[in-house]
């Protein structure tokens, strides 16, 4: 079966991706993942050594839950193509967690030919914590005609599209965190349905914790 | 403590070849069985040149030292807080990457629990003409321990 595909002309800002449930993480997904990523690190899967050091057990890797989020992401993108991907880890994974990973569409835009998504993408375990999150940006064809002229070696289908983010969202002064304050305020003004209050959690969840290395480090991050 | 030397530490190009077994290992482990990963004619049908990697998936690369070597701390001290990738295409089967680690920044920031040590390291993939394949940084906080 040919594999369906994802088109810019079909994508709104506030579009949510549909929720994917992970099976909650085991030992045996930890071992898998080791012997995958080639990091052996025992807080990973060696029960022994990680209560030596005071653990309650073994720790999950942080980028197994940016695993899981790349898979809501392809899933999604139907064939689009990953450009940037970015993640911050809020709290530690532990076997026996089962996550839920989630997003939306924060912002597109056509230039050139060229066609990208942005989208907000976050985990949460089964008591409805933060564990990570981050921001994916996509490029994708706009239509299947687009797509075709792509194949054909034709020139590219031309609609310019500013980003849809500038045109919902109030201004804010260029600081670093202008894009992500920008990003808040478009989702709130733009999304009256229930789920505006997801991202707000997100934003809100480092901020609560004050982890002053991971907020510094962001701003810079974000700005590239 | 983190090796304040570290800065600019850079690491030799290690190849790193993207096998397909290696591939359908990675996604298994995350559970993830997008036939993209798989099938090498769905891959391609859905624009990929070969059966596609997973985009967390040079998390897996060897960069020729582990962060003990870079940063002066084992690893198991080091927490990863953040991360990010760029990719100037998709990685797919059958690329041979040469991966290159640097150690972009080393500081210490107040934290709840007092000061914490944060080390930034940034990656880079190219093949073997040299063209970019894709960047990485990695920030990563010393985890707090009895000895430190």
């Amino acid at each position: 079966m040919p594999p369906r595909k994802l088109y810019f002309e079909n994508v709104r800002v506030g579009d949510e991706l549909p929720a994917m449930a992970k099976s909650p993480i085991d030992r045996v997904q930890l071992a898998r993942y080791a012997a995958a990523t080639n990091d052996y690190n025992p807080l990973n899967i060696d029960e022994l050594q990680a209560k030596a050091i005071g653990m309650p057990s073994v720790v999950s890797p942080s980028t197994l839950g940016l695993g899981f989020l790349g898979q809501l992401v392809t899933d999604w993108a139907r064939g689009g193509q990953v450009k940037k991907a970015s993640a911050r880890f809020t709290r530690m994974l532990w076997p026996g967690d089962t996550l839920v990973c989630k997003g939306r569409v924060s912002d597109r835009w056509g230039e050139g030919g060229k066609y990208h998504v942005e989208l907000d993408v976050w985990a949460e375990n089964q008591k409805g914590e933060l564990v990570v999150r981050g921001n994916v940006t996509l490029k994708v064809f706009y239509s299947f005609e687009d797509e075709t002229r792509f194949r054909t070696g034709q020139p590219p289908l031309i609609v310019n599209v500013p980003r849809e983010s500038i045109l919902v969202a109030p201004p804010r002064p260029p600081s670093p965190a202008g894009k992500v304050s920008a990003s808040k305020g478009k989702v709130s003004a733009k999304d009256s349905r229930k789920p505006a209050k997801k991202p707000a959690k997100p934003a809100k969840a480092p901020k609560a914790k004050a982890k002053k290395p991971a907020k510094a480090a962001k701003p810079a991050k974000r700005k590239k | 403590m983190l090796d304040r030397a570290a800065v600019g530490r850079t690491t030799p190009p290690t190849l790193n070849e993207v096998e397909r077994g290696a591939i359908r290992r990675f996604a298994e482990a995350l559970g993830d069985y997008n036939p993209i990963y798989f099938d090498a004619e769905y891959a391609r049908a859905s624009g990929f040149s070969n059966v596609a990697a997973p985009p967390s998936f040079p998390i897996s690369f060897a960069a020729g030292s582990d962060l003990r070597e870079l940063v002066g701390v084992p690893a198991r001290n080091l927490l990863l807080g953040e991360v990010s990738f760029e990719y100037e295409r998709a990685i797919v089967a059958g690329d041979r990457l040469l991966v290159t680690s640097r150690v972009a920044e080393i500081s210490d920031r107040p934290g709840p629990a007092g000061r914490v040590e944060v080390a930034v390291i940034e990656d880079e993939g190219r093949d073997e003409e040299g063209q970019m394949v894709f960047r990485a940084r990695r920030s990563y906080v010393v985890r707090l321990t009895r000895e430190s």
